[in-house]
């Protein structure tokens, strides 16, 4: 083990490291230094120097180098600290905060109240700070036995270590703001642009779901799978907390909506923020989220922050961005059509609404494979108005690409004879229902960014029955759908997480959880990882076909741009 | 590279062994890592074994269609079937535990063949392809300073699954996507594999024993 060691010192003499401080506070304001954090989530020492760490140690000191980001804690034991468990249960995590490193195992039953996690190493002495830091460098536990070869052992000097430590001993579960021992408070945010429309049914779905919770009987609840003896049999049971509701609806300009989510979040304190409805502009809700370490979990937008690498905001899909991303590959792709002439395309979107967001990054996809785009920009407001006119002035064109409200969609008038290939955004223009004029029905591709209705009916018929059941108006199904399954997703994953409330192992265990699940809505499969924070990744291209001209078919398979 | 230094000395420790292992590379270690395997093993209920367990099986190449990390759509079979000893293995570019160790025995494997490295094949093919496009994959293989020899392949989520289920690598999700890496020293030949983590000396001692018999 010494010989390991001596290697690790001899790279760190030998000045292999390479300073990389490079890290900025991604929470804004000024940074505070903590250079236990700072090791832990991105394996930078307290010099600015990469972290290393070596596994497969040899007799000889050789192994395979780990390093930097790389090497970082949280790439295993992730950002709660708590780590993970594989479905097949062989490969397992444990979690490393203070309370699981250090609380003696010698207590009287019942007198624990350590949070169960499934992936405990409970079964060891408890570590001291000297043994844990030799399990750092060493890989051996507080025992003696090697730990996992999984597990590096690193190269930490004794300030690094001790700033380490310190840190794990912050990650213990504490109670979180909105947690009390008979509720849980959650948040549902609604900007002033949101659809009103879509806001009604959103939000009756969401009271709904959270009185259907609140309606199972109340008291204490047995304790599960305990005999009373083993040191969870405190903690191994779930109390039965009711679900209470906060609806905080932002109201002027955006650069205000920071300012006063603060103050809801001041006077209303809440675990997590669950599903809420956006129009144009969710960027400030977003940056608030990721600020406060708020997991903010599949709100209603069209247009997401695309920021794969921040934690909090987890969403359905890239929404219009998506869509940009589908046009762009149908526009794009020599599958297309082959050999032809140059492609002039022009798109036509409505200032201050979602289109412009995915008309910039249509136009940012299709520079990149060369292709110019030409936009016509209609007024805020308006809507209907400028529409038929904006379209007789794009038909020169050979690809027309439309980001409308149905009311423009309404207006659209007569197809001309050209443009060859027309795009329509589906989310803007209400899918399937998007009120097109007959002559450009049979013209358009619409951007689909869901499963086709056919395949999707068995997915949508249970929230549609519970709906139907509960009597909550069909406005918006797209919306009500997917909040309904947003919240599914969060009932489902809080029984998993037992009695753990801990924001971050709430979005760990949702990452994890949300692969398994099957009924998926209108979504044909959802995935999420560290560093993927939309779970749907593609979408068709569907144009009306059938006898009556009301049936969905896709142009394409699949797309994932 | 001063990164791989200290792997000539690993091969060197663990090759004499490797080269008489049989099936068990878990008793081919120095006293020391000898000591250290027993105490893994006595504790095997909590923490993965450190030798990977090897083993022969024949699997029929499916005939699928798959997009390696430069663009081109190529059939799997194309690939692997191109004369060289292929090592293969699946992996996901989000993925934090299982797959960059993988990753990273890969890029120290090329590393300790040297001169030999482009006679043999490193297969890496994504379980996550929606989200891993051929170029999230490029990124992934200049991180790991794959080299030609070492390819990356990514396609439609059916095809990915089709990869899987033919090699005995499907478990339902990515995440709990196990430790595995295979190898086949020729067409028509078995494929050697490894369940767990094979080291570099594992891999090297199979590849450099027909390898030194030509």
């Amino acid at each position: 083990m010494s010989a390991a060691r001596a290697v690790l010192g001899g790279l760190l003499a030998l000045g292999l490291l390479v300073p990389v401080w490079a890290a900025s506070d991604p929470h804004g304001g000024t940074p505070v230094p903590n250079i236990g954090e700072s090791i832990y989530q991105r394996g930078v020492l307290g010099s600015g120097a990469q972290l290393q760490g070596l596994r497969e140690v040899t007799a000889q000191g050789g192994g395979l180098l780990t390093k930097g980001s790389d090497a970082a804690c949280i790439n295993c034991h992730l950002r709660s600290g708590l780590g993970s468990i594989s479905t097949d249960r062989r490969v397992s995590i444990p979690p490393i905060t203070g309370q699981y490193l250090f609380q003696p195992r010698q207590m009287k039953a019942g007198d624990h109240d350590l949070p169960y996690v499934e992936n405990v190493h409970a079964d060891r002495e408890p570590y001291t700070d000297a043994s844990l830091a030799r399990a750092i460098r060493e890989g051996v536990d507080s025992e003696g036995k090697p730990l996992s070869s999984l597990m590096p052992r690193f190269a930490l000097g004794d300030a690094d270590m001790a700033a380490l430590i310190a840190y794990l001993k912050t990650l213990d579960p504490r109670r979180v703001p909105g947690v009390t021992d008979t509720v849980l408070h959650f948040a549902t945010i609604i900007t002033p642009d949101a659809d009103p429309v879509k806001r009604r049914g959103m939000l009756a779905v969401l009271q709904q779901f959270f009185a259907d919770k609140n309606a199972f009987p109340f008291g204490p609840t047995p304790h599960l799978r305990s005999s009373g003896k083993g040191i969870y049999s405190k903690s191994l049971y779930m109390a039965n907390r009711r679900w209470q509701l906060h609806v905080w609806e932002l109201t002027g300009p955006p650069d205000g909506w920071q300012a006063q989510l603060a103050q809801d979040l001041a006077r209303e304190p809440v675990m997590a923020v669950i599903s809420g409805l956006g129009g144009s502009n969710w960027s400030p809700v977003h940056a608030f989220c990721e600020h406060e370490r708020l997991p903010c979990l599949f709100p209603n937008v069209e247009v997401p922050v695309v920021a794969d690498h921040d934690f909090y905001s987890l969403y359905f899909s890239k929404g219009v961005l998506l869509e940009a991303g589908l046009i762009a590959e149908a526009i794009g792709s020599p599958r297309a059509g082959g050999q032809r002439a140059p492609l002039t395309v022009q798109q036509i979107y409505r200032a201050g609404d979602a289109g412009e967001a995915g008309a910039a990054a249509l136009a940012a996809a299709l520079a990149r494979r060369g292709i110019p785009v030409q936009s016509r920009v209609l007024p805020a407001g308006a809507q209907g108005n400028g529409v038929a006119d904006a379209l007789r002035l794009a038909e020169s064109a050979t690809t027309l690409v439309l980001w409308l409200r149905p009311e423009d969609v309404a207006a659209m008038g007569n197809a001309p004879a050209t443009p060859q290939a027309v795009f329509i955004s589906g989310l803007m223009g209400g899918l399937e229902n998007a009120p097109l004029p007959a002559s450009w029905r049979s013209r358009v591709q619409l951007a689909y960014p869901f499963d086709l209705p056919d395949r999707r009916v068995v997915r949508v018929d249970y929230p549609m029955g519970w709906f139907s059941f509960r009597h909550i108006p069909v406005v918006a199904e797209q919306v009500q759908v997917d909040t309904y399954l947003a919240c599914g997703l969060l009932a489902e994953t809080l029984n998993h997480t037992a009695d753990v409330f801990v924001r971050e192992y709430l979005v760990e265990r949702m990452e994890d959880l949300l692969e398994h699940r099957y009924l998926t809505g209108y979504y044909p499969r959802l995935a999420l990882a560290e560093g993927q924070r939309f779970a749907s990744k593609g979408g068709y291209l569907v144009q009306f076909g059938g006898t009556q001209g009301n049936t969905l078919v896709a142009a394409h398979d699949w797309i994932v741009p | 590279m001063a990164r791989y230094s200290s792997l000539r000395t690993l091969q060197c420790a663990r090759a004499i062994a490797c080269s008489a292992i049989g099936y068990f590379s878990a008793v081919t270690a120095t006293p020391v890592l000898a000591q250290e395997l027993n105490g893994a093993y006595a504790q095997h209920h909590r923490i993965l074994p450190p030798a990977a367990t090897r083993s022969l099986v024949s699997y029929a190449t499916p005939r699928v269609n798959l997009v390696r990390s430069d663009g081109q759509h190529v059939l799997l079979s194309d690939e692997i079937d191109d004369g060289r000893p292929v090592v293969l293995d699946f992996v996901y570019t989000t993925c934090t535990s299982v797959c960059p160790l993988s990753s990273q025995t890969f890029s120290a494997l090329q590393e300790a063949l040297g001169s030999e490295r482009e006679r043999v094949h490193l297969v890496s093919i994504s379980i996550d392809p929606e989200q891993d496009t051929p170029q999230r994959l490029s990124e992934y293989s200049s991180h790991f300073d794959a080299g030609p020899q070492w390819q990356f392949y990514t396609g439609t989520l059916d095809a990915s699954l089709a990869v899987q289920r033919a090699f005995g690598a499907y478990r339902g999700d990515k995440m709990s996507h196990p430790p595995l890496t295979l190898l086949r020293m020729a067409p028509g030949q078995p494929w050697i594999r490894f369940d767990g983590f094979a080291t570099v000396a594992d891999l090297l001692g199979e590849i450099h024993r027909p390898l030194a018999a030509r």
